[in-house]
């Protein structure tokens, strides 16, 4: 009794002084989602616009991340690393960059939603409900420190995803999307699961910390895949790795993606595109790094999947922007694009597991191989913040355009340069960025990535192979994102369409205020590869 | 002392920005706010320019009550005592000492930074000030004038004022006139902007922030010369002022770019860095010994820089042994020469006088304010303030080209018809006398005058401009004559200027109540004189030339033609007031239709008129002068004696006063000769164009050539076609014919060839290279499109495809997992 009463004691003790204040974040939004619910149900505060609700939440979140986020990267703040929740989550730098950056994607995404109109007024709570739901899963996802997190937090972000994708409700095309993307989500799901099972079965425990260390004394020595146990956890981390894969829209798990992209509304494409993306890899990061050890038996297995990641990541490239080529919708093509983009994320998650497992004798290649994989945490984020300013710029425009043209056809995107000169030239900076041609953002996002499997080439000849593809994939993307300047710029608007205008002020400003950090972080990459380069460091070193 | 430094800084910084805030509200929104037929913008800018005003004569104010006063009084009380009791040994070693104690305290400058701009390395650019006596004074005469000037234009350009202004002196191909809108708002938006670049060239408290400003004022000056742009004339007359004054700023920037080289500052006064240290300023860098000379190297062919401060504040040269800064002596020349190639430039010197008379064809404020009063006389300010950069030697060069430029342009007046042009030569001639004060030694005379003149000179100029405008735009004086009756305001207001300019006075009146007056006492050493501004300041450079060619008998001629051209002068501005305000009318049907001009108009006059003649009050003992002798460089007042080094000597400013045995001083004879030579210029014409005693006409045929030569200015425009404009020309058309027949052929046959191989090219890239590509682009096509099959849309397969994939890559990587 003394025992429990004690533990309950310390339990309630850490959550009331320390997991609740670095959990606030996700408090403050779960909190919004109550008032708007609040707010549908009372008569009194029914005129109250949901989305400024929403907003509200999603900037008292944004700016807490960001107190925290400075608070742990400026030495000798009053913030420091530490597990909570008895160790279910992790709260560092890498968990509360991404927290701030989905928080950030929230705002962004709301602003947006309000300016396209989608949704409106009646469901306007319903949908920012959903909306928010989804981010407070992708903020687990980023902090999840356990096996069970890792399940509950990729849940979390699907169930939403699911109703937001099905959320036009009078749309067949939507519905059908929707209920693709649950069938498809609930089987992925059950693989996922099951690989978490065997995983907790093996090492009996679920703490990614614990992991190696569990997995290190079970690894039958020096008997290689033929033994079992071996075996079992290859299984096992294979089939965690496909419920991720699936966030991610990996080949060959990517077929939900276009589907549910045409579907749904681009706001809601924009969101998912970027956001859950994010969260995925935060947690992939994560999950790979849990190997980490002294044992070489462990290292080996997690060398292995690194370099099958990266195999799936050229695959994903090469798929998603074949692909493409042919597609005729706007949004369609996009999602091909986004699952191309997240090849190329997949190839730095590959570049950094190749070099952190990799087998050297000497510590001067240790050290070389460490510094490496530094740089490819810095890339992966860098490439992602990049990606959410080019990718939800790309997404806006698309809804901002249908707003006015009702179509989201690439035909009927022709000649549109001289009618709506300020959305055209934000679509122009995306696309430019999305290829990665400089000075855009995109450039050097591309060229970090490549960087690092670049260096994971000296490890393993299979990442010369990933590099090469990833390079053509690059030259392949061209044809088909050109299209659509084309058709903007040269193409004439046929005559009798419907003409376009656009009242500058808020439309404009919003597309500026996306499309310009594409540029501006192209331009200036130094600043924020510095931070990026500190959190990756204290991830990987501790320091 | 400090907090009056603060004070002065930003009262005059108010004055300086006003005018800005004026342009930039007047240039942007005037149009929009009201419109073309308002007057609104003018108002404004009036309002700005006053306020300015105020400003600055409270900066006066309190200069002279806290800085100025003290000095004064001692001043006063030992020339008092010295012309009470003379010759008496005593007196005069304690007036010695008063002197030299005013020395110590001599010389109040107020400086610092307003705004860093940049830095180069040690090459700060930034906006400084730099206030003592010289610039408050200059302050007050520009917003004073200019507030004036300002007035008058509403009137003078109130036809403007309309949304369709027909230019007569325009012709259409049809025959017609030229139309166009009417441009107020925009002149006076100009005139700010004016108002603003003058205030700050004033200000300026480093010689790179005077050059900004120095560029700025000409193209203001550019905007308004060229105000009646459509008029061929204006803007031949624009490009001619803004280009010759290119020449003069590239003897400036070469000055620059000496001063920087050696020096490393372009600050006047020495800087005060945030940690108390200081950097010297180009002026303690040359701070010159008891006798007036630099420190010198060894052998004397280096002028060694005093960058160390000693004890009490005072720059020294560093010793020998530690390293230190040096310039060669010509090189100091060069510079000083270089910078007074800018000041020529800007002050119509000789021989770049030419674009001045040309510059008349701006409106008549433009002249008043613009090419007599302020910016023309920014060339002298600039000597003037950079005075202590000086060598003798550049000086000398100084003096004589204010001489000759003073002649000649004296000589041309007589013979000018045109009211304004004569104005002009007028401005010109007293220009050169101004140059003229500083180059012999004068400092105080030659900034005394460049005030005065200013006063008068504007006068002068609104009052043409009102005879202008009240004759309908007729500017010949041949067709004006007997307008006293007409217009009496102005007749007599631009009598009191003939007066001034002339330098007529009344010896030994006797008027007792301006005693009562503080700081006016007007005492000479011979008794009391009534006298308008000009007799003073002429006066003062006229007795510094005469004790200069008394130090130096081969310069005689700097005294003997200023003496002439005093007398010119005389005789060229009655000329002009008996020819447009006496006689009979010459053009009856003119002459019907002169009107008075309205109050708006006269009233500037009749201020300017009393500026005009009370502002010199005192003389050399007066307010002014002693004001403006407080900032004059420490080593101009002992002279300098250069008889060691062969070079010229400066006088001593005592021994000018000083009289010579029982006989009248310096002074004294100076000033007499130069009454005597006026009062004969205006009595000849007065015998010649009142009484016509002589026709005039017949003394032009009997010295035709004379007056063709005069009439066309010396030939100077010629000689400039024949000399540069000319040979530009060949050269011009010359490089353009290489240019078309010789690099455009090579080009062409290079553009020719290239289309060729281009040809070709094109033929190899449709053929091979694009077949290879469009070989790849349709394989990789195909491959994508079948890639489309895969994506069925079928939810069974989909979830088959989990199943299938997970399998599968189990089995890869099982297959390929690296073993061992």
């Amino acid at each position: 009794m003394h025992d429990i009463g004690s533990l309950v004691v310390h339990m309630l003790d850490e959550t009331t002084k320390t997991s609740v204040r670095l959990f606030a974040p996700e408090l403050v939004l779960s909190g919004t989602i109550v008032v708007m619910l609040l707010c549908r149900i009372l008569p009194v505060v029914w005129r109250i616009p949901t989305q400024w609700v929403a907003l509200a939440g999603a900037f008292t979140a944004f700016a807490w991340t960001l107190y925290q986020f400075d608070q742990l990267v400026t030495p000798g703040g009053a913030l420091q690393a530490k597990s909570f929740f008895t160790g279910l989550l992790m709260f560092d730098q890498f968990s509360t960059f991404f927290r701030m950056f989905l928080s950030l994607f929230l705002i962004l995404t709301i602003t947006l939603t309000v300016l396209t109109g989608i949704p409106d007024r009646e469901d306007g709570p319903d949908f920012y409900t959903l909306l928010i739901g989804a981010t407070i899963g992708m903020m687990i996802m980023a902090s999840a420190n356990h096996l069970l997190m890792v399940f509950i937090g990729v849940e979390m972000t699907s169930v939403p995803s699911y109703a937001m994708v099905g959320f036009m409700k009078g749309r067949r095309k939507s519905s059908e999307a929707a209920l693709k993307y649950v069938v498809y989500g609930a089987g992925a799901a059950g693989v996922m699961l099951y690989g978490i099972s065997l995983l907790a079965g093996l090492t009996g425990t679920g703490s990614l910390p614990d992991m190696a260390e569990r997995l290190s004394m079970i690894v039958a020595q020096g008997k290689g895949i033929g033994d079992p146990t071996n075996r079992t956890i290859v299984l096992a981390s294979l089939m965690v790795l496909v419920g991720l894969a699936f966030k991610l829209s990996v080949f060959p798990f990517h077929f939900w993606c276009p589907d549910a992209f045409e579907g749904a509304a681009a706001e809601v494409a924009g969101f998912l595109s970027v956001a859950s993306k994010a969260g995925a890899f935060a947690l992939l990061v994560r999950f790979g790094l849990a190997f980490s050890g002294d044992s070489k038996e462990v290292s080996s297995i997690a060398f292995a999947l690194g370099i099958g990641l990266g195999v799936l990541g050229a695959a994903t490239a090469t798929f998603g922007n074949l692909s493409a080529y042919g597609q005729s919708n706007m949004k369609r093509l996009l999602a091909y694009s986004t699952i191309a983009h997240a090849g190329y994320m997949l190839m730095s998650v590959s570049a950094l597991m190749v070099l952190r497992f990799s087998k050297h004798a000497n510590p001067e290649a240790v050290a070389e191989a460490n510094a490496a994989s530094l740089s490819c945490i810095e890339g992966l984020m860098y490439y992602l913040f990049v990606y959410l300013f080019m990718n939800l710029g790309a997404f806006a425009i698309v809804a901002l355009i249908r707003n006015q043209i009702f179509s989201e056809e690439l035909d009927d995107y022709n000649g549109l340069g001289t009618q709506c000169p300020v959305l055209c030239f934000g679509m122009t900076i995306c696309v430019f960025s999305l290829i990665g041609l400089p000075p855009m953002g995109g450039f050097f996002a591309k060229f970090a990535i490549f960087y690092s499997v670049f260096k994971a080439t000296s490890v393993h000849w299979v990442m010369w192979f990933v590099l090469g593809v990833g390079a053509i994939n690059t030259v392949f993307s061209l044809f088909y994102y050109i299209r659509i300047l084309k058709a903007m710029y040269i193409k004439p608007r046929p005559e009798g369409a419907r003409k376009v205008s656009y009242d500058l002020m808020p439309v404009g400003l919003f597309v500026l205020m996306i499309c310009l950090p594409v540029l501006g972080l192209g331009l200036f990459p130094a600043r924020f590869t510095e931070t990026f380069h500190h959190v990756a460091s204290v991830l990987l070193t501790g320091r | 002392m400090e907090s009056l430094g603060i004070t002065l800084k930003w009262l005059l910084a108010a004055a300086w920005l006003l005018p800005l805030f004026g342009f930039v509200v007047q240039i942007l929104f005037a149009l929009k706010w009201w419109g073309r037929k308002s007057k609104t913008g003018a108002y404004l800018a009036i309002f700005c320019i006053g306020a300015g005003f105020v400003c600055s004569s409270t900066a006066f104010y309190l200069w002279d009550t806290q800085v100025g006063h003290l000095v004064f009084k001692e001043t006063k009380s030992t020339s008092s005592v010295g012309v009470a009791e003379p010759a008496s040994e005593l007196k005069a070693e304690a007036a010695d000492e008063a002197h030299s104690k005013k020395h110590s305290d001599k010389q109040t400058v107020f400086s610092g930074t307003f705004y860093q701009l940049a830095q180069f390395g040690d090459l700060k650019i930034s906006l400084d000030y730099y206030i003592d006596s010289l610039t408050l004074a200059m302050f007050v005469m520009v917003t004073l004038i200019a507030t004036c000037i300002h007035i008058f234009a509403t009137g003078y350009m109130s036809e403007e004022l309309v949304e369709d202004y027909v230019d007569h002196q325009v012709h259409s191909h049809d025959g017609g006139h030229f139309h166009r809108p009417g441009r107020f708002y925009r002149f006076f938006s100009y005139l700010s902007l004016f108002c603003f670049a003058m205030l700050g060239l004033v200000i300026a408290g480093n010689i790179f922030q005077v050059f900004i400003f120095w560029e700025l004022v000409g193209i203001c000056s550019y905007l308004l010369i060229g105000f009646y742009i459509e008029r061929h004339s204006a803007s031949t007359a624009a490009n001619k002022a803004f280009i010759v004054n290119r020449v003069g700023d590239f003897g400036f920037i070469i000055g620059l770019m000496i001063l920087w080289t050696s020096f490393g500052t372009f600050n006047f006064a020495e800087q005060h860095a945030a940690d108390g240290s200081v950097r010297p300023g180009l002026f303690s860098m040359v701070t010159r010994d008891g006798h007036g000379e630099f420190a010198k190297t060894f052998d004397g062919k280096d002028v060694v820089l005093k960058t160390q401060q000693d004890e009490h504040g005072a720059w020294q040269a560093p010793p020998e042994t530690s390293p230190r800064k040096t310039i060669a002596y010509t090189l100091l020349i060069v510079a000083g020469l270089g910078v007074f190639g800018g000041c020529v430039g800007k002050s119509a010197q000789f021989p770049l006088q030419t674009w001045l008379p040309d510059a008349m064809e701006g409106p008549t404020p433009v002249s008043a304010l613009v090419h007599s009063a302020t910016m023309v006389a920014a060339g002298v300010y600039l000597a003037g303030r950079f005075y202590p950069m000086f060598t003798p030697e550049v000086l000398l060069v100084i003096a004589y080209v204010g001489c000759i430029t003073a002649f000649v342009a004296a000589t041309i007046a007589i013979v000018a018809t045109d009211i304004k042009k004569v104005l002009a030569y007028s401005t010109i001639s007293q220009l050169g006398y101004m140059m003229l004060g500083l180059g012999v030694g004068g400092w105080a005379a030659g900034l005394f005058h460049l005030i005065t003149h200013a006063f008068f000179k504007s006068l002068m100029f609104l009052c043409s401009g009102s005879v202008i405008a009240g004759c309908h735009h007729e500017q010949e004086m041949p067709k004006m004559g007997g307008l006293l009756r007409k217009m009496p305001i102005t007749a007599l207001t631009m009598l009191v200027g003939v007066i001034a300019i002339a330098g007529l006075a009344i010896p030994g009146v006797y008027l007792k109540f301006w005693w009562c007056i503080p700081y006016l006492s007007i005492n000479s050493d011979h008794g009391y004189v009534l006298s308008f501004s000009g007799f003073h300041s002429k006066d003062a450079i006229l007795a510094t030339a005469l004790g200069y060619t008394k130090l130096n008998p081969l310069h005689f001629l700097l005294f003997l033609i200023p003496l002439l051209t005093a007398g010119i002068t005389s005789f060229y501005m009655f000329r002009l007031w008996f020819y447009t305000f006496l006689g009979k009318p010459r053009d009856q049907h003119l002459h019907d239709h002169v009107h008075e001009s309205p109050w708006v108009m006269t009233a500037p006059l009749l201020v300017l008129a009393f500026f005009a003649a009370f502002c010199a009050l005192g003389g050399e003992h007066g307010n002014l002068f002693q004001t403006l002798s407080h900032s004059e460089p420490v080593h101009v007042e002992h002279g300098f004696d250069g008889s060691h080094s062969h070079t010229v000597s400066l006088p001593d400013s005592h021994s000018l006063h000083a009289k010579v045995g029982d006989g009248a001083s310096t002074h004294d004879v100076a000033g007499r000769a130069a009454l005597l030579a006026a009062f004969i210029g205006m009595a000849i014409s007065y015998l010649i164009y009142v009484k016509r005693v002589v026709n005039p006409d017949d003394i032009k045929q009997q010295a035709a050539s004379v007056h063709a030569f005069l009439a066309n200015r010396w030939g100077f425009d010629d000689l400039y076609d024949v000399m540069f404009v000319k040979p530009v020309h060949v050269v011009a058309k010359f490089a353009s014919a290489i240019d078309k027949f010789l690099f455009d052929e090579i080009l062409h046959t290079f553009v020719r060839m290239g289309i060729a191989v281009s040809k070709w090219d094109r033929k190899f890239d449709e053929g091979v290279i694009d077949g290879i590509v469009n070989l790849m682009g349709n394989s990789t096509h195909s491959l994508a499109l079948s890639l489309r099959n895969v994506q069925t849309g079928k939810i069974r397969q989909y979830v088959t495809f989990i199943a299938v994939s997970v399998v599968t890559l189990f089995v890869l990587l099982f297959a390929l997992y690296p073993k061992g």
